[in-house]
């Protein structure tokens, strides 16, 4: 089928959408921002039969605390999610990664929506949400369910969602008083890159100086998936995070990645890299909080 | 001396400057800056079709047969080309035209063109480009140079693998070595550097009702794509017309042919219809020419003082599939390859050599940025070794106008070297240095301040001709248009010839309308590269001037009734010596030259100076002209990740007189960002003739983010043969900024990295290294 054949329709609300969804004869892709849907289209990758253009649906974007957690809507944009106060305050990780998505234009367009279904390895809000303890709401014509993100993906692009679902909604656990985070990334420059590794990393620090409760590390761009790193988020509790405690922390990571070489990074690199943006990391969270 | 040299001279004696060395404005700005200005592959034209390259499937097969009987049935289908339906000769290249316009009995590289169809849409053209069947017999593709320089290795031309070879050879290089204390040996790789340039290859053809042929694209010498046209279609040149894109870059990449013939082929086959090619980033990544990688081998002596005593280069470049301009680039690597110094012994050698990685050609800098690292890096470690300062033994082994090079020859144009060098010993970066390093963002990061210095060749070298030539013509309303076919393709090169135009003529900038880029209008006055264009362009406007003030004294005289003689030129029009009173402005003297039917048109023609003497087997050195820079740069290296941030850069160019400050201002950011590009980020990856690179998702060129400040602190060494004394900027702009900021990383972390560009990785590694020495040496 030609590109300028392709049929595009813009249902007027969620309901719509969903219903359209239910059509098992037909392909169709979502269209939220279109920076990963286009860019496939133009490398003749998962062309649909139509295109559901959903950029309309303000229903889904929007960012707010309820009980259960903060929710943010699919379509709410990077842009969005980097000038909330809510977000700023309460997910700081959050707003560090959408920070670094490719450059203003693309986090102009991107969603938060858009980078979960893409599921690329290299997607750079995902491990902040790993972090976050997100839960992702799916929604089809007659049901919904919410997924734990460590369950929603199962492979570089792929994902537990179905042709008749949506992301619907996102939950995320908010960040208390004494937690703090911070979302480094490795790229090959400073804007417009996808990264060779990146981390998102949460502390909940106690009262003592340097005294790490409980935290969460998730790396990016070193496995197929997300890698939640168990050890050094055990180790992150065993004493003062002093610069030999945030050394020795770092250096475990490299044993819990499994990354590949290519065009941009060797697989050997990558895994120094784990461990440096972990180092990093560490170093810079304990700085705001000495200085806090 | 000539004399329009003198009457240009006169002049700049006689009165203040009104025009030349200002700021003045881009006279193109505004219509750039709003869109206006369109680049040739923005328009659309009713009734067009749309063309269509067939590249070659695999880097290197024998083609045994083409089938396109598929593609010339689609419905949309307007026509489809192969090999036979060339009328002339099958192939182009500036100089070896090696390169088949449309591939016959092999391929060579995946850019390779073997068909052409024109469909009624884009989509079709491709849909039909994609029935074409290419029956292949896939060879074992050559990916390595070197290897390919072996007896043995599969033959991609039948004169062998080997393009070219050039050596230099001066004093005596044993004698040299032995008289050393210190030798320093290195081999350097460098990037496969892709332009980049904003628009894309592409552009229109259309065959006229009168039978001509008018191309319209992004270009960089439309009379010379003219004559390759008219070759391979076996038509009169002066039957076809070129429009240069008046923007969207260069760099050298649009030097040689691009997409200009199979328009010209496809215009002839659409009955008339326009005919639209405009190739994807993709496609242009892969059918565009690169700069040539090299492998660098470089030897250099020294004594305890900082004298250099002995240089020898061995270099290889990889031009590819086609020759392109591969040979005059290897020629120029090695003229510069031992910097602008006078070392008394010297023996270099460079190779141009064909694999079946894509094509290189020319690109800003023309080797020397390749070659430029070696040399520079050795002052480096000399200056580590013995204590001396770095600066110094540039300044002490620098030679100045009037001595003996290194390649032997005397240099009797402008030699800035010394005082590139001296301002870069009192700026501020260099004199703080210490300071500055001390002031890390954050612990784990270390800083480096470096300098190095090199030069670029303005011009073409002895063996190519170069000349230049302008029209100016006197215009109803009392303007002039002044017409220089090399093109504008965001230089700034227009302004400074109003400016040049304007001084000479005494009359306002605004009055000055300037025509680039159009062979139809103007005379061929070669090509926007070499540096050459403000010098070849703005001399061949002062050439062109006195002709025109002749014109207008004689038509003054006539009018106001007095002799040639007691006519003067003032500002905007002509007087009678002494007597303001007495006075025509030259909307008078259009009409008075109208009513006699006169032409109103002049011209300016010259040669630029060159050597006398060719130095043997060195295809093309010396050049007559140079300019020269030195860069201070400063680096923060993360050594935690081998990230690398330029964050001071001080650009000190010598270029001759400034014409246009702002302009060179300009040339020099745009040059350091291109060479902290190459030096850290670029490379087009090409494995087993495939390229890993597709477009600008991985081919990393610098953001605004890693822009530095950026000083440019021009010294002026006036020229003599120049416009107003100026020389050529465009190249050297790029070149001491390699060599530097491989400096300030060593400085920064005491790591050396000769594989360039500097990756992050690059640079992690080198740092473990280090760190693995130190361990031993305990």
């Amino acid at each position: 089928m030609r590109v300028s054949e392709i049929d595009l329709v813009s249902p007027s609300s969620v309901d719509k959408c969903l219903y359209m969804l239910r059509d098992h004869d037909k392909t169709f892709r979502l269209l939220a921002g279109g920076t990963d849907a286009i860019v496939q289209m133009k490398d003749g990758k998962r062309i649909p039969d139509i295109w559901i253009n959903i950029k309309n649906l303000t229903e889904l974007r929007y960012i707010r605390e309820e009980k259960e957690g903060i929710h943010i809507g699919p379509l709410t944009t990077h842009t969005d999610i980097v000038k909330s106060e809510l977000l700023q305050k309460k997910a700081d990780v959050l707003v560090g990664a959408s920070m670094e998505v490719g450059a203003i234009q693309l986090q102009n367009m991107g969603t938060v929506g858009g980078n979960i279904g893409t599921a690329s390895p290299a997607g750079d809000t995902i491990p902040a949400l790993f972090v976050l303890d997100a839960q992702i709401e799916l929604s089809s014509f007659n049901e919904k369910r919410t997924i734990p993100i460590n369950e929603f993906f199962t492979g570089p692009g792929k994902t537990v969602q179905k042709q008749n679902e949506m992301i619907t909604n996102i939950i995320i656990q908010p960040q208390s008083e004494n937690e703090i985070g911070i979302f480094e990334k490795l790229g090959p420059r400073k804007a417009q890159s996808i990264s060779i590794v990146n981390v998102a990393i949460t502390l909940r620090m106690g009262s003592n100086p340097r005294e790490c409760l409980e935290g969460k590390i998730a790396f990016g761009s070193v496995g197929p998936t997300i890698i939640r790193s168990k050890k050094c988020e055990k180790m992150l509790a065993l004493g003062p995070l002093d610069d030999t405690a945030i050394q020795d922390i770092a250096g475990a990571a490299w044993k819990e990645v499994m990354p590949i070489s290519d065009v941009r990074a060797s697989a050997k690199y990558r895994r120094s890299m784990a461990s440096a943006l972990l180092e990093r990391g560490l170093y810079r969270l304990m700085n705001r909080w000495d200085a806090r | 001396m000539s004399k329009e040299v003198k009457d240009v001279q006169k002049l700049e004696n006689q009165q203040q400057l009104k025009w030349v060395g200002k700021s003045v404005k881009r006279i193109d700005g505004p219509a750039k800056v709003t869109g206006e200005q369109k680049y040739k592959t923005d328009f659309n034209y009713p009734n067009m079709v749309w063309g269509k390259v067939l590249r070659a499937r695999y880097p290197f097969a024998k083609i045994k047969g083409i089938d396109t009987s598929k593609a010339e049935a689609h419905p949309d289908a307007v026509c489809v080309l192969t090999h036979k339906d060339i009328p002339g000769f099958n192939g182009f290249g500036i100089v070896t035209p090696d390169q088949p316009v449309l591939c016959e009995d092999v391929v060579r590289c995946t850019g390779d063109a073997v068909a052409l169809v024109a469909a009624e849409s884009l989509e079709a053209a491709e849909e039909a480009i994609n029935l074409i069947e290419v029956d292949y017999e896939p060879l074992e593709p050559v990916t390595d140079a070197e290897a390919a320089m072996i007896q043995g290795a599969p033959q991609l031309h039948p004169d062998g693998n080997i393009h070219s070879h050039v050596t230099i050879v001066n004093g005596d290089i044993d004698k040299g070595f032995e008289e050393a204390d210190f030798i320093f040996e290195n081999t350097f790789y460098s990037p496969r550097q892709m332009h980049a340039f904003i628009e894309t290859e592409g552009g229109w053809g259309k065959l006229e009702e009168d039978g001509s042929l008018t191309i319209q694209c992004p270009a960089q010498y439309g009379h010379r794509d003219k004559l390759q046209i008219a070759r391979a279609l076996a038509l009169n040149p002066e039957r076809i017309h070129v429009y240069s894109s008046p923007n969207g870059g260069g760099f050298g990449g649009k030097d040689e042919i691009t997409v200009q013939i199979y328009l010209a082929l496809l215009a002839q086959n659409t009955d008339g219809r326009p005919v639209k090619i405009h190739l994807s980033r993709e496609e242009s990544v892969i059918a565009g020419i690169k700069r040539h990688p090299f492998k660098v081998t470089v030897k250099t002596g020294a004594k305890k003082d900082g004298t250099l005593i002995a240089n020898k280069v061995r270099a290889v470049a990889d031009t590819g599939a086609y020759a392109s301009l591969g040979g005059a680039v290897t020629a120029l690597a090695i003229e510069h390859a031992s910097g602008p110094y006078k070392i008394p012994n010297v023996d270099m050698e460079g190779f141009c050599v064909y694999t079946n990685n894509g094509i290189a050609g020319a690109f800003r800098g023309f080797g020397v940025n390749q070659v430029c690292v070696g040399i520079e890096t050795h002052i480096d470690m000399l200056a580590e070794k013995t204590g001396l300062d770095p600066i110094e033994i540039r300044k002490k082994n620098a030679y100045l106008q009037g001595d003996r090079s290194s390649l032997g020859h005397v240099v009797s144009s402008s030699v800035g070297t010394i005082e590139t060098l001296m301002e870069a010993e009192e700026c501020d970066l260099w004199v703080n240095r210490e300071l500055y390093k001390s002031q890390v963002s954050e612990p784990w990061k270390k800083r480096g301040v470096a300098a190095a210095t090199s030069f670029h060749g303005v011009g073409m070298g002895i063996g190519t001709p170069d000349y230049g030539a302008a029209t100016i013509e006197l215009l109803k309303d009392g303007r002039f248009k002044v017409g220089v076919a090399i093109e504008e393709i965001g230089t700034g090169n227009g302004t400074v010839y109003a400016q040049v135009a304007a001084e000479c003529l005494r009359c306002e900038v605004d009055n000055i309308a300037v025509i680039q880029g159009d062979t139809k209008e103007t005379l061929d006055s070669g090509t926007i590269s070499a540096s050459r264009s403000t010098y070849t362009g703005g001399r061949a406007i002062a050439t062109a001037a006195p002709n025109m003030i002749t014109l207008l004294t004689e038509a003054a005289a006539e009018i106001l009734n007095v002799s040639k003689s007691e006519i003067e030129l003032a500002d905007n029009k002509l007087i009678v010596a002494g007597d303001e009173s007495q006075s025509v402005n030259y909307k008078q003297i259009y009409e008075k030259l109208y009513e006699q039917h006169r032409s109103m048109r002049v011209e300016g023609h010259f040669y630029l100076p060159r050597e006398k003497k060719e130095l043997k087997n060195s295809g093309g050195a010396p050049h007559h002209l140079y300019g020269y820079m030195t860069h201070v740069v400063m680096v923060e290296v993360d050594t935690l990740t081998g990230e690398t941030d330029v964050l001071h850069v001080v650009a000190i160019p010598d270029v001759g007189k400034v014409l246009n400050p702002q302009g060179l201002e300009g040339q020099s950011e745009g040059g350091a960002v291109m060479g902290i590009g190459y030096t850290l980020y670029e490379d087009i990856l090409i494995e087993e003739g495939y390229h890993k690179t597709k477009n600008f998702t991985d081919y990393i060129i610098p953001t605004i983010r890693e822009t530095p400040i950026i000083e440019t602190i021009p010294v002026e060494s006036n020229e003599k043969s120049g416009p107003f004394g100026a020389k050529g900027i465009a190249e050297v702009v790029m070149i001491p900024i390699i060599p530097a900021i491989m400096a300030a990383i060593h400085d920064a972390t005491g790591a050396r990295i000769n594989h360039l560009p500097a990756t992050p990785e690059r640079i992690y590694k080198a740092i473990q290294e280090t760190k693995k020495q130190t361990l031993v040496s305990r």
